[in-house]
């Protein structure tokens, strides 16, 4: 049996990203309005999994770390067809930077207990870093390899992936435990279905705070950060664009004018 | 906490035995660092064949190369270059490391801080030092800039992309040390790279392409975005995006510019259906003349170029396509 | 205290629902308005999508997730494409008949295809002479050992051309208060579908003729007891019909407050978008209060149908009011596009044409006020 622990990140809808506002005092994200999805990069992590248990005797495991709200997308990960569901939920946890982030899934993972692959999206689409994935793997001491683009060979205790590199790949070998990090090139995720969230009603979503990780209150959150923004200022634009207006044809005839003169033509 | 006064370090990186630009624009960004800090600047340079790499570095402005210059690290493996760096940087106490946003970058430099358990900050557009001398990074975040600070932890860690910085002149009468690394004893061998792979490109690179067409959400399909390639081809431009163009599927993740994707410094850049958004804009560093079309007037592009229209671009750019063709036979027969 | 917030789980199925419908729906739009025709590919993906399953007990291989589920599925289907709603809303209406009045041996026969999307359904009523009017149809049977055999034409049936799994309502030949519906399927001899209709709106559903020459069904296809087929059909047709109309409607009704608000916002006019303008709001407020009065009505007679309790006066009221409000929006938002309100490529064209289709089926909205009014008055 193969254990596959998929880490997934709740985040602020991207379509809804304007609402987005920054706590002026924490200096961290404000996401009351806007609603939780799943962080899109992720979903391909969930996808590569499940593509496998449909081949091998796969047992799937999904952990968040995330406010309450965050277990609506475990269960949506559960609905896809994740075995079992974790969330690491603790007003301790909150703030953390992508090192306290990774510190803290890394005893999520440790309390799991057993696993064979760690898999999540190479980056989230609001913090973005791309951190958190090759952290967890060098806090646990595995091997990792980032951005993912296709999952060659997938024996028991070892892998063949290719990983992007700009305009081609390098094809790696990695020996089992190890963490991967994937890309949307990976696989087109499946949408959820009726029948997964009937069966996911007899699934278990297992919540730990601080207390159940057995971990202090300094090394997580905020306070388990050693990166903090210190300042948000605000942007001037050095320019002001001169409008181009009248009928199509004129403006084209404009704009072509404006390219010839600047030579670009 | 004080301020431990470690020295500044670059992590340089090479490709078949060339040291990046990133690596050089690093090295005189920790230059400037340095000198407010009172301190050295020191790079670590990894592979094979590259002791003359090594010495421009020193050109660049590195006091210090430490140098693993051995076959086994020809080619980049996570295992090997983590530990030697993890090793060195323990036992040097650096105050600060900056790391080129490469592949290669955004895989070592998490591993390296989070065995140092110490900050990394991603898609850095500026590094300044504070009141503190403590190293700010600054971020564009929500329409404006973050600054990031590592207080505590050291060193202070961040990735910066190429183009950020400028290239620092070389100069070849610097003097330098070059120390050579041994090789690390019981690494865990549990990854291989079993083969690299490049398809070669056609055209300029973005990074140093002089005109750029960047196409955004406005293309409203695939057959929108074709019109923007024609618009590129036409007048032979390099094609760029923004993450919706890329995340719909029309362009390839490698024309992204911006804070996760390229850094550009055109002479032109004409932005077609894009709605001038901070993570695009960022990655346009110095362009001299900028240009948008866009169907909504009150799109926040327009602030932020030099020249506007405000048009559907699906209905534009054909029409525009056809006098930029009109003018260049114009041009030849004349 | 009434509780009117959907569970977790039922805002699950409507992300689902969503989901399916953007990925696997919304690429085929543009080609359905176009030829009119079903999209092979759509039937298709509804089936893989379990959609047909819905409404059938898991026994016989459904997901038995009752008609709160069904709405939310239609609601969100309908919100991209009308016609494919109104495909699967009359599915449905072909399996309750079998699902409430079939033998066991019927229902182990074709719940499980129809489940899997592999057989297609609908039900037949309507005739030249009689729609609002049933008792008015000259589909007739007439008993022959064990055997019915049954002549005449159906109009207007929606999926006459892709179902293989039909249920028809028929009058006795020697007694026109008589009724019968029996399920017919492609191994009978003697029916056939014949002219397809073009319609205005709704283009992707298939609407047409069915013709029965001498048709000879077993009375095993029976559904029901014989004589009493009216209430057989008007079952169907009362509750599940009008409640697919209503998922139907409200669909139509998000899309066209949706399209509506981001035009507005875009559109710029005297300086600003035209979304600051309080003509414009006033439209936006109307078909949003409609849309928030049509939701009550329609999951509240949902979840009495769930409850198992007698729920086609509510879904009268919700058929009457949604399928109304939803032709206003459409209305409302043509009006909201000016000029570009005319142009196809605009899908708010789409959302009027479509709105048209919605008042006769199942029910014009008179009959809706005449099953209401009677219900007032009883």
């Amino acid at each position: 049996m193969l254990n596959i622990i998929v880490c997934v990140k709740a985040v602020p809808d991207p379509k809804e990203a304007c609402n987005i506002k920054i706590d002026p005092h924490t200096k961290t994200l404000m996401r009351c309005d806007v609603p939780l999805v799943v962080n899109a990069l992720d979903k391909n992590a969930m996808e590569a999994a499940l593509q496998l248990k449909e081949q091998l005797d796969v047992h799937i495991c999904v952990l968040s770390m995330g406010p309450p709200e965050a277990g609506n997308i475990v269960k949506e990960c559960l609905a896809l067809g994740a075995d079992e569901g974790f969330l690491l939920c603790d007003p301790a946890f909150g703030g953390a930077d992508a090192y306290a982030t990774a510190f803290t899934l890394a005893r999520g993972i440790e309390k799991i207990g057993a696993y064979d692959v760690i898999m999540c999206g190479m980056a989230s689409s609001d913090g973005s870093t791309e951190w958190v994935g090759p952290e967890i793997a060098a806090i646990l001491n595995i091997p990792v390899v980032t951005m993912v683009k296709e999952i060659v060979e997938s024996d028991k205790d070892r892998w063949k992936v290719k990983a992007s590199l700009d305009n081609g790949y390098r094809l790696m070998q990695v020996k089992l435990p190890a963490a991967f990090t994937v890309t949307r090139d990976l696989n087109t995720p499946r949408t959820l279905s009726f029948s997964g969230i009937i069966k996911a009603r007899k699934k278990e979503i297992t919540r730990w705070a601080i207390d159940d990780l057995g971990v202090p209150a300094e090394a997580v959150g905020l306070k388990g950060s050693p990166t903090i923004v210190s300042e948000l200022s605000s942007t001037e634009s050095k320019r002001q664009a001169e409008m181009i207006a009248g009928p199509r044809e004129e403006k084209a005839d404009l704009l072509v004018q404006k390219l010839a003169d600047l030579g670009a033509l | 906490m004080e301020n431990l006064q470690g020295s500044v370090w670059v992590l340089a990186e090479q490709i078949d035995c060339q040291v990046l630009a990133v690596s050089f624009q690093l090295i005189g960004q920790a230059r400037k660092l340095a000198d407010e800090l009172g301190t050295t600047v020191e790079t670590v340079l990894l592979g094979d064949h590259i002791e003359e790499q090594a010495k421009l570095l020193i050109a660049a402005g590195a006091d210090k190369v430490y140098l693993g210059n051995k076959t086994e690290l020809e080619f980049y493996q996570p295992e090997i270059y983590s530990e030697m760096i993890v090793n060195l940087a323990s036992e040097r106490q650096p105050a600060i490391m900056l790391i080129g946003s490469t592949f290669m970058g955004r895989e070592l430099s998490p591993l390296v801080a989070a065995r140092l358990q110490t900050g990394l900050t991603a898609h850095c557009i500026d590094l300044v030092l504070d009141a503190n001398k403590i190293l700010e990074a600054k971020i564009p975040a929500y329409g404006g800039l973050l600054s990031i600070i590592c207080p505590q932890k050291r060193p202070q860690m961040a990735t910066i992309a190429q183009g950020v910085f400028p290239q620092p002149e070389l100069d070849e009468s610097r003097t330098g040390e070059i120390i050579p690394l041994d090789m690390p004893v019981d690494i865990p061998r549990r990854i291989q790279t079993l083969e690299v792979v490049r398809e070669a490109t056609d055209g300029v690179p973005l990074e140093s392409a002089p005109v750029i067409v960047a196409g955004g959400a406005g293309a409203g399909g695939p057959e929108g975005w074709r019109k923007i390639v024609d618009l590129a081809r036409a007048l032979k431009a390099a094609l760029g995006s923004t993450r919706p163009a890329v995340d719909e599927g029309w362009a390839d993740l490698e024309t992204m510019i911006g804070q996760s994707g390229k850094v550009v410094s055109p002479e032109l850049y004409i932005g077609v259906g894009l709605s001038g958004e901070q993570q695009h804009m960022v990655g346009i560093t110095n362009a001299r003349v900028m240009v948008a079309i866009n169907n909504d007037a009150k799109s926040p592009v327009f602030e932020q170029v030099d020249y506007g229209i405000v048009d559907d671009c699906r209905e534009f750019v054909p029409v525009l396509i056809k006098k930029i063709k009109e003018y260049q036979e114009k041009k030849v027969t004349c | 205290m009434i509780d009117f917030t959907f569970t977790e789980e039922q805002e699950m199925f409507r992300k689902a629902a969503r989901e399916f419908a953007e990925t696997s729906v919304a690429p085929h739009v543009q080609e359905m308005e176009k030829t009119g025709e079903v999209s092979d590919e759509v039937v298709k993906a509804l089936g893989t999508a379990e959609m047909m399953a819905l409404t059938i007990p898991e026994d016989f291989g459904g997901l038995g997730l009752g008609y709160t589920a069904r709405m939310i599925a239609l609601e969100e289907i309908s919100r991209i494409s009308v016609a494919t709603a109104m495909m699967l809303q009359v599915f449905a209406l072909g399996i309750e008949p079998i699902v409430q009045f079939g033998s066991d041996e019927l229902k182990k026969k074709y719940l499980p295809g129809l489940a899997k999307g592999e057989r297609l359904s609908t039900t037949a009523v309507t005739e030249a002479t009689g729609g609002s009017d049933p008792t008015g149809i000259r589909t007739s049977y007439k008993k022959d050992g064990d055997d019915f055999i049954v002549n005449g034409r159906k109009c207007f049936i929606t999926n006459s051309h892709i179902a293989d799994t039909i249920n028809i309502l028929t009058k006795s030949e020697d007694d026109p208060k008589l009724f019968c519906v029996f399920t017919i399927d492609k191994d009978l001899d003697g029916w056939r579908a014949t002219h397809k209709e073009h319609k205005v709106g709704m283009r992707g559903c298939n609407t047409g003729e069915l013709a029965f020459e001498n048709l000879r069904i077993p009375k095993s296809q029976l559904l029901g007891e014989e004589g009493k087929g009216l209430r057989v059909s008007m079952s169907a047709i009362g509750d599940i019909g009008r409640g697919g109309m209503v998922g139907c409607a409200l669909g139509l009704q998000v899309a066209c407050l949706e399209e509506s608000v981001k035009f507005a916002n875009e559109r710029i006019l005297y300086g600003k978008p035209i979304s600051a303008l309080p003509a414009i709001q006033n439209k936006l407020a109307e078909m949003k209060i409609d849309l928030e009065a049509g939701r009550l009505l329609a999951y509240r007679a949902t979840a009495m149908q769930d409850s198992g309790q007698r729920s086609s006066n509510e879904f009268a009221v919700a058929k009457y009011f949604t399928c109304e409000a939803a032709q206003k929006a459409a209305k409302m938002a043509v009006d909201i596009h000016g000029g570009y309100g005319c142009m196809e490529e605009y899908a708010v064209t789409r959302f009027l044409r479509d709105s048209f289709v919605l008042g006769p089926s199942a029910g014009t909205s008179d009959i809706m006020k005449v099953i209401i009014g009677r219900w007032v008055l009883s």
